[in-house]
């Protein structure tokens, strides 16, 4: 039922040597030519082989064509248009997918007569396709290379057809030589070839075999050719466990034999490749036999005992093929082709210890890469800062998450529990530069930023107050002010800092606190020089660096700005904190270089709507609050200034202390929250893929527009509720756990209006029942005793500091009086905002008693200070779509919106 | 995937009209029992395994009933029995009962695609009832036939008729056989073995095969078997988990396949290409968690699925994540490299950082730039690494991966972990 062909076969084989298998006369018709893998790979061996493709198929596609340095390849929708177009081929290639793979045989063979050869490049083909494809084939006189193969290439006819052996390079693989490989891996082909020509020996022809359970072209039709092949002196084949191809190979010519797999005897099921399947008499161990019988050897060659005979070797690692060969034809009396290329050695060429001392066999030392690759290294180590790949961020984020579980927050990657135990100061450096940092990082935030609070006589304090006294919320006020810090203010900060970083990492510098560093090779141009300093001195820059000074603060941009010979500009300066900060998690691949180019912006918002959200008259010439700038600047930390712009007043330790851990608690609460949602919008609309032209002031706008006393004060729920709850009481200092109150009485008398408002809303039919602010959570709940680990968090750190809130205990005792008069199923959790709400009453518990502020400055200072914390938390997430968001990639497709009537 | 027994064999057997023994299951009520050996005098009591298990008989695993209360004692020895088969052990989960069909003849047959061939080829004897292997090879035809047209009648008369089989079974088996041709072919079967046929005799002495065992494979890459409508749990005890999770994404676009090696190693090694999946997972040996095969150009979302998935099974107790492959010919590495960056990313954001040490070895297009994008990552995730390019010693990294591990074992996790906590608060 076969044709016959060359060779004893029982089957038809057209091939008659090596040499046949691909050559320059080779014309060919790609099947699927479009699609995913051979869009790419096609073109690389069409020009390989001096243009081979004459046309390809793709139904549908007709007239498109595929781009090649040689020229456009023609698409047609099927063989026969092609062939009606006047193409005339010998050999299809199919990358078809599996489903249609024994069609696209069919149709090669029907219409074509003139083919002779496929190459069936598809994967995971049926064995029921693959029967049928063998039937074919052998009924017609077709040689047929595959399934799941990567084809065949011949070095010295410099053709590849049907895959992609050699990659996107394959002269780099193939070089002309002796050998001829047959590999049941398609990659190893190639890496086989690889190593080769380091030990000196080049190929002819390369087959990929493929490794399911039908192999066309397999080792009895290969031994025929080689020995028919006057290039070929030897060959290497590559085996991998499952079928009787091997044993049937009858070679005449060296042969070095690499079985793998000896490991699948243990696997119940087939790994890797469709037929690598264990058992029977045709496993890996059964392989090393039929040829260890073929070569006459009686033992697998290692360099430690290298066992090999003329007629070859069998090795079970593919880096001892070349030595093994060249024991083999050394025994032919045969020298490589050409001299060794180099050595198989461990040769890293990125490596990192992160300063853990390894054992010295282990810690091996950066190698240069062969060429090209060293260049393209080189080319990437002077890229600065990370690259984040741009995807949809709609209801996501890289830089802030919720956990579902204990539904706490965290941003770049610490939690809001962590966060609640730094300084505002720390927590905005993590917000732009994704790390805390350390001691001189926080000197050169206080000072920065605290240098824009007084904006005695601006521009920005007019509006801000006019935002004011026309009846406005603080946000309004702060977007008001956040408006007058556009893109034109920061540009030349910017600018700078995008020079200094790029100067000083092609400078080599590791650390911005480098005191030795040598900066001589650094020159600006003239138009930079004049970003950078002044003829005559700046006095915001001179009050800033007096600052920075007094602080002890480090910094080699600071150096090299004070270096340059004239005075420098506030921008300048705002510029070298910039780079200094950022430096680190910059050259740590934290950050973008577009995160750093965006900071002095970060810095100049955070700090002028902290001032902008204090009164004017509180702004004055040298003072800021009563404190004047050069203590802002010099000693003062932010949380103190922050606290005391916010509530009028000096804080005590334990108030500064309350104050940071409510502003840690609400950096974020993920991208889910509305205000989250306001910043994204906001980026998303202005096209995060032209990042030059989104708005960071405008970010902050969307995230303001986006919060109100709704989102955002409902701290002050809880607090509207305390102040009820104590109002008759006489409480003078709510850190004191002496204070003499009854919680539990308190708590009773409560549970019992309550249960009896409760009882009401029932009778009259009412399920809208109003819940207690800050009592219970619709994930912890249905326990027992229910606790929200934010709220335990809390409790124990105060305790661990010694420290008491009445406020706090009282809500404890409510829950559990709510669940002892059965109001409640289970004692309910204390939540997180009943947390807030407590630091926050405990914090303006003293001015609300002295009346310095009334109960309605209470809300009002409530949301302020909820404004500060996600201000900062805004300004991180901005920067996190900036770097990774699509354009408008927040909005909502139409088909998910809805009608109300 | 395999299924043995007569459980789902003989309803597969009845698809294609081929008779079968009676058989009940594991829920068959005691009339019913009661009833089959009534009719058929006596029964075999046999434990259903899922997948295939063979050596049954041999093992003891096999029971033979008269009346009800022998049926039942061996359905209580049998219904949880415990077997072991080379490396592999098995758990039975119920019975079958199979009325006997008294013969003089015993028939083996199977269908399977011979690599010797290359073609399907039957495989027929008339001294069947034990394992083909113990059967001398001169009883035995091996016959390939054209799959275009089928196993067709005149192959199975000119095998028996080489066999020299007694006269009376031909013309039965002619008629019969055929018929497996189609369930084999078109329900995407890779191999259907029935052993044995047992040649029932009726009133007038006519005979009729019946098959009395079933077994069969399936080729999980065609999709012809759904058609069959089998129980979907059917071969879901072969995958873990995990396993199960990674196979959701088997398409015909990058390979997917993975087995669990030992789930308590210590080696994460995401591996490209089947020779590197065959060197690497032999020369890790126990340390390897899974072995595993990601090549085949997998696109960006697909490589990040199967990372994420990887970690989140792994890479808690792993100590070397090993990224290894040998130099890829159209994997992209800058796309695998890249998704497999960001799923370690996304998993130290998502659930902290573990102590690891990354070693790579990897050749093919846009090397440097998949290398640099793991660096990056590595270096933000403060995780120490070594990657080696296409020109060291596949083996020797794999060795050096080990050795990495040997070491993280003897301590290096410790100051690992210590250098990323230290590294955390500093940030």
């Amino acid at each position: 039922m076969f044709k016959q062909g060359f060779g004893e076969f029982k089957y038809y084989v057209g091939i008659n040597s090596l040499s046949q298998i691909a050559t320059r006369q080779d014309r060919v018709c790609v099947l699927n030519i479009l699609g995913g893998e051979s869009k790419d790979v096609t073109p690389v061996g069409h020009v390989y082989s001096g243009g081979n493709v004459v046309f390809g198929t793709s139904p549908g596609r007709s007239g498109q064509v595929l781009e090649t340095s040689l020229g456009d390849v023609p698409v047609y929708n099927s063989v026969r248009e092609g062939m009606q177009a006047g193409h005339r081929f010998n050999c299809g290639v199919v990358y078809l997918p599996p489903s249609a793979a024994r069609d696209g045989v069919a149709e090669l063979i029907r219409v074509n007569p003139e083919l002779n050869k496929i190459f069936i490049v598809t994967e995971k083909l049926s064995v029921h396709d693959a029967r049928e494809i063998r039937a074919m084939g052998q009924q017609n006189g077709i040689d047929i290379f595959g399934g799941n193969s990567l084809g065949v290439a011949d070095a010295w006819n410099e053709v590849r057809i049907g895959g992609a052996l050699g990659g996107d390079n394959p002269a780099e693989a193939l070089k002309k030589g002796s050998i001829a490989i047959l590999s049941n891996s398609g990659n190893f082909t190639t890496t086989i070839a690889t190593y080769l020509r380091m030990a000196g020996w080049g190929t002819t022809t390369a087959i990929s075999s493929g490794k399911d359970i039908y192999i066309h072209y397999a080792a009895p039709e290969f031994a025929f050719a080689l020995a028919n092949d006057a290039r070929s002196k030897a060959a290497v084949l590559y085996a991998e466990p499952g079928g009787h191809y091997e044993l049937e190979a009858d070679f005449n010519k060296p042969v070095v034999a690499c079985v793998v797999g000896r490991w699948k005897a243990r696997l119940t099921r087939a790994v890797g490749h469709a037929g690598a399947m264990a058992g029977g008499d045709d496993d890996a161990g059964a392989k090393e036999q039929w040829f260890m019988a073929k070569f006459g050897v009686d033992g697998i060659f290692t360099p430690e005992n290298p066992v090999f005979s003329a007629r070859g070797a069998v090795v079970t690692n593919i880096a001892h093929i070349p030595m093994a060969l060249t024991a083999v034809m050394r025994e032919n009396a045969t020298r490589p082709d050409f001299p060794p290329e180099g050595s198989l050695a461990l040769k890293p060429w990125f490596a990192s210890t992160r300063g853990i001392s390894l054992p010295a066999a282990l810690d091996l030392p950066v190698v240069e890469a062969v060429a090209p690759y060293n260049e393209q290294i080189a080319l990437l180590n002077r890229q600065v800062g990370t690259v984040f790949p741009r995807q949809t961020l709609k209801d996501a984020s890289g830089a802030s998450q919720l956990d579902p579980k204990t539904q706490v927050a965290s941003l770049n990657g610490v939690t809001m529990l962590d966060a609640a135990q730094n300084p505002l100061e720390t927590n905005i450096a993590l917000a732009l530069v994704h790390e805390a940092g350390g001691d001189n990082d926080r000197a050169l935030v206080n000072a920065a930023v605290g240098s824009f609070l007084n904006l005695h006589g601006t521009p920005v304090l007019v509006a801000a107050q006019a935002s004011r006294e026309d009846g406005n919320a603080p946000n309004a006020v702060m977007a008001a002010a956040a408006c007058l810090i556009g893109p034109r203010r920061v540009e030349p900060a910017r600018r700078a800092v995008r020079f200094l970083v790029d100067a000083f990492a092609g400078a080599g510098l590791k650390t911005a606190l480098d005191e030795e560093f040598d900066f001589g090779g650094v020159v600006p141009d003239e138009a930079m020089r004049g970003v950078l300093v002044g003829k005559k001195e700046d006095a915001e820059a001179a009050a800033l660096l007096a600052g920075l000074r007094e602080r002890g603060a480090r910094s080699v941009f600071v150096r090299y700005l004070e270096s340059l010979g004239r005075h420098p500009t506030a921008d300048g300066v705002l510029a070298a904190i910039s780079a200094t900060l950022a430096w680190g998690p910059l050259m740590r691949k934290r950050i973008s270089l577009l995160s750093v180019e965006n900071l002095p912006w970060g810095i100049k918002l955070v700090g002028t709507l902290l001032g902008a959200s204090v009164p004017a008259n509180q702004h004055e010439a040298g003072r800021f609050c009563g404190v004047s700038n050069e203590e802002i600047l010099g000693r003062r930390s932010l949380t103190e200034v922050a606290y005391l712009g916010l509530l009028g007043q000096e804080p005590r330790p334990e108030d500064l202390f309350v104050f940071q851990t409510l502003i840690g608690l609400l950096l974020t609460n993920g991208p889910g929250a509305i205000s989250i949602q306001g910043v994204k919008g906001a980026v998303s609309a202005d096209g995060p893929e032209t990042p030059e032209r989104v708005q960071l002031n405008k970010a902050l706008v969307g995230f303001l527009s986006h919060s109100g006393y709704a989102h955002g004060g409902n701290g002050y729920e809880g607090i509207a509720f305390l102040l009820d709850q104590f109002r008759d009481a006489d409480l003078n200092d709510p850190g004191d756990s002496g204070h003499g109150l009854d919680l539990k009485a308190l708590a009773v008398r409560y549970t019992e209006v309550y249960a009896q408002y409760k009882s009401n809303r029932k009778t009259a039919g009412s399920l809208d029942i109003q819940k207690i602010p800050g009592v219970n959570h619709p994930v912890f709940k249905d326990k027992p005793v229910n606790h929200d680990p934010r709220e335990v968090f809390i409790w124990d750190l105060m305790l661990d500091r010694g420290e008491y809130n009445v406020f706090h205990d009282y809500y404890r005792a409510l829950v559990q009086a709510l669940f002892d008069a059965g109001v409640s199923r289970t004692v309910y959790c204390v939540n997180i905002d009943a947390v807030i709400a407590a630091l926050l009453l405990k914090m303006l518990w003293q001015p609300y008693r002295s009346g310095a502020c009334p109960a309605a400055a209470l809300e009002t200072a409530a949301f302020t200070l909820f404004l500060y914390a996600r201000m900062i938390g805004s300004l991180a997430e901005a920067d996190d779509h900036l770097n990774r968001g699509r354009n408008m990639d927040t909005r909502t497709p139409a088909s998910q919106c809805k009608f109300v009537a | 995937m395999q299924v043995t027994g007569m459980l789902h064999g003989a309803k597969l057997l009845q698809f294609a009209g081929f008779p079968t023994s009676e058989v009940l299951g594991p829920a068959a009520s005691e009339g019913e029992i009661k009833d089959l050996i009534a009719r058929h005098g006596s029964v075999f009591v046999k434990p259903v395994f899922k997948g295939g298990v063979g050596k049954k008989g041999k093992a003891g695993l096999l029971g033979r009933a008269k009346d009800l209360q022998t049926a039942l004692k061996e359905k209580e020895r049998l219904y949880f029995a415990e077997h072991r088969v080379g490396n592999n052990f098995y758990k039975a989960n119920g019975v079958t009962f199979e009325g006997a069909v008294p013969a003089e003849h015993e028939v083996y047959f199977s269908i399977t695609d011979s690599t010797r061939f290359r073609a399907p080829t039957m495989t027929l004897t008339h001294h069947g009832g034990v394992d083909i292997e113990e059967i001398d090879k001169s009883l035995v035809a091996s016959i390939p036939f054209d799959p275009l047209t089928g196993l067709k009648a005149f192959v199975v008369a000119n095998a028996l008729t080489e066999l020299k089989a007694p006269k009376q079974i031909i013309s039965p088996l002619v008629q019969q056989l055929p018929k497996l041709w189609e369930l084999f072919h078109n329900f995407g079967m890779t191999t259907l073995e029935l052993n044995p046929i047992r040649m029932r005799a009726d009133r007038q002495g006519r005979l009729t095969p019946v098959a009395c065992d079933f077994k069969c494979g399936f080729d999980r890459d065609d999709p012809r078997w759904g058609r069959l409508n089998l129980p979907s749990d059917l071969f879901a005890v072969d995958y873990s988990d995990f396993e199960q999770e990674i196979n959701q994404l088997r398409t015909y676009q990058g390979q997917s396949d993975v087995y669990v090696i030992n789930p308590a190693g210590t080696i994460l090694a995401p591996t490209f290409g089947g020779g590197a999946n065959s060197l690497v997972t032999e020369m890790l040996g126990d340390n390897a968690i899974i072995s595993s095969d990601f090549g085949g150009n997998p696109p960006y979302e697909k490589m990040r699925e199967v990372a994420r998935i990887c970690f989140k099974h792994w890479l808690r107790q792993t100590n070397v994540l090993f990224i290894i492959g040998g130099k890829s010919n159209n994997t992209d590495i800058f796309e695998t490299f890249r998704a497999m960056a960001d799923a370690l990313r996304e998993h130290f954001s998502a659930h902290g950082p573990t102590p690891l040490h990354v070693v790579v070895g990897r050749g093919g297009p846009n090397l440097i730039r998949g290398m640099g994008a793991m660096r990056d990552t590595l270096e933000a995730l403060g995780v120490p690494y070594h990657i080696f390019g296409f020109d060291s010693d596949m083996s020797e990294v794999v060795g050096f991966a080990r050795q990495i591990d040997e070491w993280m074992k003897a301590g290096g996790r410790d100051q690992i972990a210590a250098s990323l906590k230290n590294a955390r608060a500093a940030a």
